[in-house]
């Protein structure tokens, strides 16, 4: 490596580098390498499943200080590990052997591409001299992953074991959080390995540093001098730890707020200044306040099209402020008046303090009026359901309850469909980390394993699943690692024996031809049965007057998993809703009722 | 094991008829939110220094097929510093593009540097003279290209 290549200040030498001297007395073949690494890093759990090429990780791992957790499939180890990540703000690690192992983890890592969390893979593979000769269950994982992560490693030397996961978790937690896979040959794991070097030097990966101060200056002097302002929170500032810098910047400006699916809890749902949430189904005031505002202060969110609705009708009006941690994303979707790279946290922080600086000089801004606008949308258009006529469960109830009754310290996971939107909209989040759910690649499958990956994270803290029956079905099978490892999740299944928003669109756009959208789930499979089958209690309700006790039943159990098969009315649909890319300004807030935003000032 | 309904559950009868075949409504010229517009397209080389490593030529063109680019000209060759390698990419699209395309290239763990190269034409004819001036195309090649 020249100087000549080195542009912005990387260093030539890896920084753990001793210089050749050797840090151990003894020599360790490279899978005790590895998992000394791990405990080096502080890592205490990992999830994970063995096989042939990963066995001499596994042997090492015997006895090793880092709790092992053996799942039931690689996909849950892996949506555990995001659970863990997301839950905690720690990287989640997951392990898997060869070829299938590997591929099965690849839809976690998609999800956690995209909703950039913090996360692991480590794989085994073949010996790296069988590599290429399609051995048995061999699979080039590092150029399938390369597309849904952010770093794939392929290891082959012994030597660089230890500094490749080092540099993976640095990789991994630094910046943008993402996944990263490590894939290690089978004769790596088993050769003697030479751990002097402890990271990579890697002179292109850098990680953000503040935003420029002009741009800052920039921002704080259109925030003063727009009248209809609006915060956009994005998740960015949830892995940023940012909430308590979000609120100060919320209360010490007035501006109204809106939180992203992603960001539920960063800025507490029952403040005030909480428009809710916008996009496809957000509450009317959170879309009315992002769509007629003149300021879009973007705080690590992404303009996703869920969010916008149709891109060419989105805010018309708004002039765009967007601070991210990836440059990539400013710009990206919309044209962007200032960007501010760098930390959520940071960033905010000075914008706090310019803030204050130019009031304290006596800028005033001048926004009243467009807080009482955005506040009686909030309560003209609060969100409600209307009870099913066939005196059928609404499952809004539920969740509803389950929100009311499990108390604040309660983490919410979601599996993708309508429950998710449900659990989004009728449970108050206040406090960040307690809702997890799978929001930019919308895996199906997620919540059962996600939970287990939170309650190993925050082992004191409740932590509900809340899954719909489809989605269910996909993961099940993680209530058995549940059950055996003494992971006491509780799952509310509600289950409306459909593919309930596959069944809702093809109601509103399909014009009610269900095709293979219905499930026979009250029948087959029991779900109550099915979870005593696992080790699990199951319990089953399906009167609105049961719901209250059997979610106290459901919380008195502490030793054991619990299933709770919710049997809920069919027909129920989430709403407000903006369908799929129509303008935002077309939000339902139910079937055929369009709001009256009023007219403009 | 006693259902609570019929299972399989009965045929639901015949389907409503699938609704007519409506032509897709023009799309307004969109204004806000472009990402991919045609407008005014030139061409662009990209000089970008990456690390040496087995892969790197995949995963610097998984990303321009993953982003909805195309390569129009991509050379690699080695530097004076064999941990290193540049690739020259020649990609044809409009100033906002590029801006992308670059700034989600300079993600890339292995991409250590980017520079654009002035005049691209330029380029780009001397990387068709080399084309044009290597081998000849044999065998099943030349049956291919003939």
């Amino acid at each position: 490596m020249t100087a000549t290549h080195i542009s912005d200040g990387a260093t030539a030498t890896a920084p753990g580098d001793t210089g050749g001297r050797s840090t151990g007395t003894t020599r360790r073949t490279g899978a005790e390498a590895l998992v000394a690494t791990l405990e080096r890093l502080g890592v205490e759990h990992v999830f994970g499943l063995p096989g042939g090429a990963v066995l001499p990780l596994y042997d090492a791992l015997y006895g090793a200080k880092v709790r092992h957790i053996l799942v039931r499939h690689e996909q849950g180890a892996g949506h555990a590990a995001q659970g863990y990540a997301a839950a905690t703000g720690r990287v989640g690690v997951c392990l898997a052997t060869s070829g299938p192992g590997a591929t099965n983890l690849v839809t976690s890592l998609a999800d956690a591409n995209m909703d950039s969390v913090p996360m692991v893979a480590i794989t085994g593979n073949v010996a790296s001299t069988a590599m290429g000769s399609d051995a048995f269950q061999e699979a080039d994982i590092r150029s399938i992953s390369m597309p849904v992560t952010k770093h794939s490693f392929l290891v082959t030397n012994p030597d660089e074991i230890a500094a490749t996961v080092a540099s993976a978790f640095h990789i991994a937690s630094t910046g943008r959080p993402g996944p990263v896979l490590v894939d290690v040959t089978k004769d790596a794991l088993v050769a003697l390995a030479d751990e002097t070097l402890l990271q990579l030097p890697m002179p292109g990966y850098r990680t953000p540093t503040s935003p420029a101060p002009e741009a800052v200056r920039d921002a704080v002097e259109l925030m003063l001098t727009h009248r209809r302002p609006v915060l956009y929170v994005g998740g960015g500032c949830l892995r940023a730890n940012a909430a308590e810098q979000v609120l100060q910047l919320a209360e010490i400006t007035g501006f109204p707020v809106v939180t992203t699916l992603m960001a539920r809890g960063v800025f507490p749902d029952s403040h005030p200044q909480h428009m809710g949430m916008p996009g496809m189904h957000g509450s009317v005031s959170g879309v009315a306040t992002l769509q007629k505002s003149d300021l879009i202060i973007s705080l690590g969110a992404r303009f996703d099209d869920r969010v916008t609705g149709a891109k060419h009708t989105f805010a018309p009006d708004a002039t765009i402020v967007h601070a991210d941690i990836d440059a990539a994303e400013i710009g990206k979707n919309f044209p962007t008046a200032v960007g501010l790279v760098g930390d959520a946290r940071g960033t905010i922080g000075q914008l706090l303090t310019e803030w204050t600086r130019r009031t304290a000089a006596g800028a005033a801004p001048q926004h009243e009026a467009w807080v009482r606008r955005c506040r009686s949308w909030k309560e003209r258009y609060p969100l409600g359901y209307d009870t099913p006529s066939d005196g059928a469960l609404a499952p809004q109830l539920v969740i509803e309850r389950l929100g009311a009754l499990s108390g604040p310290d309660t983490v919410f996971a979601a599996g993708v469909g309508q429950h998710q939107m449900w659990a989004s909209q009728f449970i108050t989040y206040d406090q960040p980390r307690r809702w997890l759910n799978s929001g930019g690649l919308g895996t199906m499958g997620y919540a059962v394993p996600a939970a287990m990956g939170a309650k190993v994270g925050r082992p004191e803290a409740t932590v509900w699943a809340i899954d719909g029956d489809g989605c269910f079905q996909m993961t099940n099978q993680e209530l058995a690692t549940c059950s055996v490892e003494g992971i006491p999740i509780k799952v509310a299944i509600i289950n409306n024996a459909a593919l309930g928003m596959v069944k809702q669109w093809q109601a509103l756009f399909y014009s009610e031809r269900f095709s293979h959208s219905q499930l026979p789930s009250m029948q087959v499979p029991d779900f109550a049965t099915l979870a005593t089958a696992y080790g699990c209690v199951g319990l089953r309700c399906d009167r609105a007057e049961d719901v209250d006790a059997t979610i106290e039943r459901a919380m008195e159990v502490d030793d054991q998993p619990v299933v709770v098969d919710f049997r809920v009315s069919q027909d129920a649909m989430v709403w407000p809703m903006v369908a799929a890319g129509t303008s935002n300004d077309d939000v339902q807030h139910a079937r055929d009722v369009r709001p009256d935003f009023g007219e403009d000032e | 094991m006693t259902l609570l309904s019929d299972y399989p559950p009965r045929d639901p009868g015949l389907p409503t008829p699938a609704p007519a075949y409506r032509p897709p409504t023009p799309q307004q010229p969109p204004t806000k939110g472009t990402t991919m517009s045609d407008a005014a397209r030139t061409r662009h080389a990209l000089s970008v220094l990456v690390e040496n490593n087995p892969g790197v030529l995949a995963r610097v063109s998984v990303l321009f097929a993953r982003r909805n680019f195309n390569i129009d000209h991509l050379v690699v060759g080695p530097t004076e510093d064999n941990k290193v390698s540049r690739m020259t990419i020649v990609v044809n699209v409009n100033a906002e593009q590029l801006h992308k395309v670059t700034s989600q290239l300079d993600k890339l763990v292995e991409v250590i540097h980017i520079e654009e190269l002035e005049d691209a034409d330029a380029i780009r004819s001397k990387l068709w003279q080399i084309n044009d001036n290597g081998p000849r195309p044999v065998g099943a090649m030349a049956a291919a290209a003939f």
